[in-house]
């Protein structure tokens, strides 16, 4: 088995699979913070995921987190098995995010190669502390008993999860032929095979792979398997199949009862300990037996639950079943990431996928089928067949650089809990537009940036209860995040229904500063001027330094950030009602809509966005200043003219204006006019950087490779109008 | 066959003290092939304006765009027209991977230590190449000028920018 894991290793998917679990936990926690406690799913799945990372990081050796986690699965054990009242809720998710926290950085330490070494102690207190109180006011004396019996448990116990009506039970007995070398790893096979099909498996002895020693004892006592599954009698047969190494196989089915009493039935040996201490259920099953009868009740309750699908099961940390209970029972809030790809493998695909459409047009147009005479019917059927294929593989690969802004936005309903908490602000979150999709590499540039705007308006835009009450707001502070997509970019605003922006305060700032001309008075500067004045670097109006805003740092930083993918700010308020912060970043820097063209003998790429107005023009059109500058009448107007063919010094290239195609650009409501020989298409075109052995070259952006397999280069408009 | 590619597979012991020879005017070079990876037919080439005339442009490598050096106009030794022997052998040095356009590809031929000699100081700087080449190699009667392939791609003044960006960066 070890070759399932030779590419990633183990502590990569310790990380990636923790990451997941956490994000999730954050995003279950998030979603009930405002309601009054946690409901039944979500107290099991915080459980279950504190429970899964206690147990990896034990295996990882990281003792801190495993600790923390321990302890917060303590709480929830308690939460979930006595169901005490008046927990406070709020505290409660602050334990929980706190919690995730700490594990996230310390799981960032991990990534970066430092050892683990925060200090849980303050944490692991806190916890105890609240559990002990949550104790001593639901006052439910078993549920204590119940906590500590989990102290003593080994880390490696196991949760069984919840059956539905459907699932059979089955009791299986495999004995293996005496002779049989490696038995351990034969029975590993089957349960390996029945994991296909069962919702829940157990197994004896359990260690097959790590312990070589459980061969004797297979081979001697027979392995033995607990089956929960929604299949017949034939179909566990069959599955476990009968080899050569297989002496003998006894189904039984039985019953819930029975099956979460363990091994343990007539004429077999006794319950081997190991299965009792597997099972989390079993011990309380016993437990409970011994204690009252009620809650042997919700023992048995729990196999009924209906609102848990098939396929419900965990395996230590590998948990598909669950992951198919999340996206049955949200269907709306899906989680973004399904399987995580490298992201130099998806590259790696891209190129072979635009190898492959160029070796299928050399194919297509080779030179053998222009012999006369040929009948290539067939031949044309099948090449339209291929070229639509490869059409859509394009599509699909373009498509999965695509990824919801779920994720970003889910992280900004954090900070906001956060900050308006420390602030003491009663402040409502709404997303609108989650879903919005986006290249992966934006997404990754948007977060720091939005950020800081989340933030500014929870910090500066809101204002404090008492001043809302005394300025007669009624409603609660509201901060809106939402995304959208409109005429090929993104748009994400930050809104809120605060103070808005002071522009009196602004400008005595800006005059403070020596920003403003000092000839000018106030009233010359548009709001909109006076706005972009918040982005300089250093300029804070917020008096007070908080722990949050207000040291002039930030507005600056999200403007570089978000100039440096292509996108650009705006900033609209109002006083009184609040202000709106929008970023317009364009969909993708991978692939863009361009306008291939030529001149002379080379290709270029403009991209459709900025190109207003393709036109022919005449010689007499033109205006010839004498230093060689040149410009352009079109309709009254007059438009410098940039010769592409002149500028760049190529070759053969069209002289005459008449004989070109004018392009006009606009950029930042500066226009020129692009004179280019001809022009070829648009396409989608994927866009790669110039090898940076060659230095920059003003104008150009990159390259992209063209359906022929020669290379174009992508013209950048800002730099052809600077 | 269009394309003999060294998939650099081989141990260092057997890519030691190889060298992939190819002619450049009257002269033949010598590359040590641990920084060879293909070597292709001459294709079409994509200008790049505003560059060093060496630089003549970029080629599309199997989706991976990649820079070619005309090693002729390098060596100053003019340019002359491409034809159905010039070849492109693809190089790859600390991570830059770089097309070279030669005249002529030879052989791979062994080289070991004791047969290579120091460039001769005399004359130095007379011929534009004398930079480049870090020693002479003598295969039977016949001498290989070995090549320095970081010289090659970046010349003194190159080589200066590249050392003043990466000090920025720390």
């Amino acid at each position: 088995m070890a070759g399932d894991f030779n590419t990633e290793s183990m502590l990569d998917m310790y990380l990636f699979e923790n990451t997941q679990l956490l994000e999730q936990l954050q995003e279950t926690v998030l979603e009930q913070k405002d309601a009054d406690s946690f409901d039944e799913d979500s107290i099991n799945e915080i459980f279950r995921t504190m429970h899964t990372i206690k147990g990896s990081s034990g295996i990882m050796m990281f003792d801190n987190i495993t600790a923390v986690s321990h302890k917060l699965e303590d709480v929830f054990f308690y939460l979930r098995e006595s169901h005490p009242d008046n927990v406070p809720h709020v505290e409660l998710v602050e334990h929980v995010l706190e919690v995730e926290d700490f594990i996230s950085s310390e799981m960032e330490k991990i990534r970066n190669g430092d050892p683990a070494d925060g200090d849980a102690t303050n944490i692991i207190a806190d916890l105890d502390k609240f559990l002990n109180m949550i104790k001593n006011g639901g006052g439910q004396g078993e549920g204590g008993a119940a906590v500590e019996n989990v102290h003593e448990e080994p880390k490696h116990f196991y949760i069984a999860p919840v059956a539905s009506a459907a699932s059979r039970f089955y009791k299986i007995f495999i004995h293996f032929f005496p002779e049989t070398e490696m038995a351990n790893v034969h029975a590993y096979k089957t349960v390996y095979a029945l994991k296909e099909i069962a919702e829940d498996i157990l197994y004896s002895p359990e260690d097959l792979l790590t312990d070589e020693k459980c061969s004797d004892e297979i081979i001697k006592e027979g392995f033995r398997v607990l089956l929960q599954a929604q299949c017949s009698e034939e179909e566990v047969r069959d599955l476990i199949g009968v080899g050569y190494d297989i002496e003998k196989v006894d189904v039984f089915e039985c019953d819930a009862n029975q099956f979460l009493l363990g091994f343990d039935f007539g004429d077999t040996q006794p319950l081997p300990q190991i299965d009792l201490e597997s099972s989390v259920e079993v011990i309380e099953a016993k437990q409970e037996a011994a204690q009252t009868q009620e809650e042997q009740k919700s023992v048995e309750k729990k196999p009924e639950t209906p609102k848990i699908t098939p396929g419900d099961f965990v395996i230590q940390s590998k948990e598909p079943g669950r992951q198919k209970k999340l996206a049955k029972d949200k269907p709306k809030g899906e989680k973004a990431t399904f399987i995580n790809v490298n992201v130099n493998k998806m590259d790696q695909l891209m190129d072979l996928i635009g190898e492959l459409v160029i070796s299928e047009s050399v194919v297509l147009q080779s030179s053998d089928l222009k012999v006369p005479g040929l009948n290539l019917d067939n031949f044309n059927k099948a090449a339209a067949q291929l070229a639509s294929i490869s059409t859509d593989l394009q599509n699909v690969i373009m498509s999965m650089r695509m990824v919801p802004l779920t994720n970003t936005f889910q992280k900004m309903n954090r900070i906001v809990f956060d900050v308006s908490r420390k602030l003491g602000k009663d402040i409502e979150f709404v997303m609108v537009g989650d879903s919005t999709e986006v290249d992966k590499n934006i997404v990754e540039h948007i977060s720091d940036p939005l950020m800081h705007l989340v933030r500014n308006a929870v910090d500066h835009g809101i204002e404090s209860n008492e001043e809302r009450a005394a300025s007669g707001k009624t409603e609660k502070g509201k901060v809106t995040l939402s995304a959208k997509t409109e005429a090929g970019k993104v748009w994400i605003s930050v809104e809120d229904n605060g103070t808005g922006l002071d522009r009196e305060k602004i400008l005595a700032k800006a005059r403070k500063q020596g920003i403003l001309d000092d000839n000018k008075p106030d009233s010359v500067y548009t709001d909109k001027e006076v706005y972009q004045f918040i982005t300089l670097p250093g300029f804070s109006t917020n008096e007070v330094v908080t722990e949050y805003s207000g040291r002039g740092v930030g507005m600056d930083v999200v403007v570089q950030n978000i100039q440096a993918i292509g996108g650009a700010l705006e900033i609209e308020s109002t006083p009184g009602f609040g202000s709106v912060m929008s970023l317009k970043i364009p969909l993708t820097l991978a692939i863009i809509d361009g306008i291939v063209m030529e001149v002379g003998t080379s290709s270029f790429v403009m991209e459709t966005g900025v190109i207003k107005q393709f036109i022919r023009v005449k010689e007499d059109m033109m205006i010839h200043e004498p230093n060689g500058d040149e410009f352009v009448m079109i309709r009254g107007e007059c438009y410098p003219v940039i010769r592409l063919g002149k500028w760049y010094g190529l070759e053969e290239y069209q002289e005459s204006v008449e004989d070109g195609v004018m392009l006009i650009l606009e950029v930042e409501d500066r226009k020129i006019c692009l004179l280019v020989d001809k022009l070829v298409g648009e396409q989608e075109i994927v866009v790669k950087p110039i090898p940076s052995y060659i230095k920059k070259v003003k104008g150009l952006s990159g390259c992209t490779q063209l359906g022929d397999g020669s290379i174009a280069l992508i013209l950048d408009a800002p730099g052809l109008v600077e | 066959m269009d394309e003999m590619t060294n998939t650099g597979a081989g141990s260092p012991d057997t890519q030691e003290n190889k060298y992939m020879t190819f002619k450049s005017g009257s002269e033949y070079f010598g590359l040590e092939i641990q920084y060879v990876q293909q070597i292709i037919q001459f294709q079409a080439i994509t200008k790049i304006p505003e560059t060093e005339d060496y630089i003549k442009g970029l080629i599309n490598l199997r989706g991976k765009i990649v820079p070619v050096v005309d090693v002729r106009v390098r060596f100053k030794q003019g340019e002359c027209e491409y034809n159905d022997k010039t070849c492109i052998l693809v190089i790859t040095v600390k991570d830059t991977t770089v097309g070279l356009i030669v005249e002529q590809i030879a052989e791979v031929v062994e080289i070991q230590k004791e047969n290579i000699l120091p460039p001769p100081t005399i004359g130095r700087g007379d011929k534009g190449h004398h930079k480049y080449v870090y020693g002479i190699g003598k295969v039977g009667n016949a001498v290989k000028l070995l090549l320095d392939p970081e010289k090659l791609l970046y010349d003194e003044e190159n080589v200066d920018m590249e050392l003043t960006m990466t000090e920025n960066e720390e």
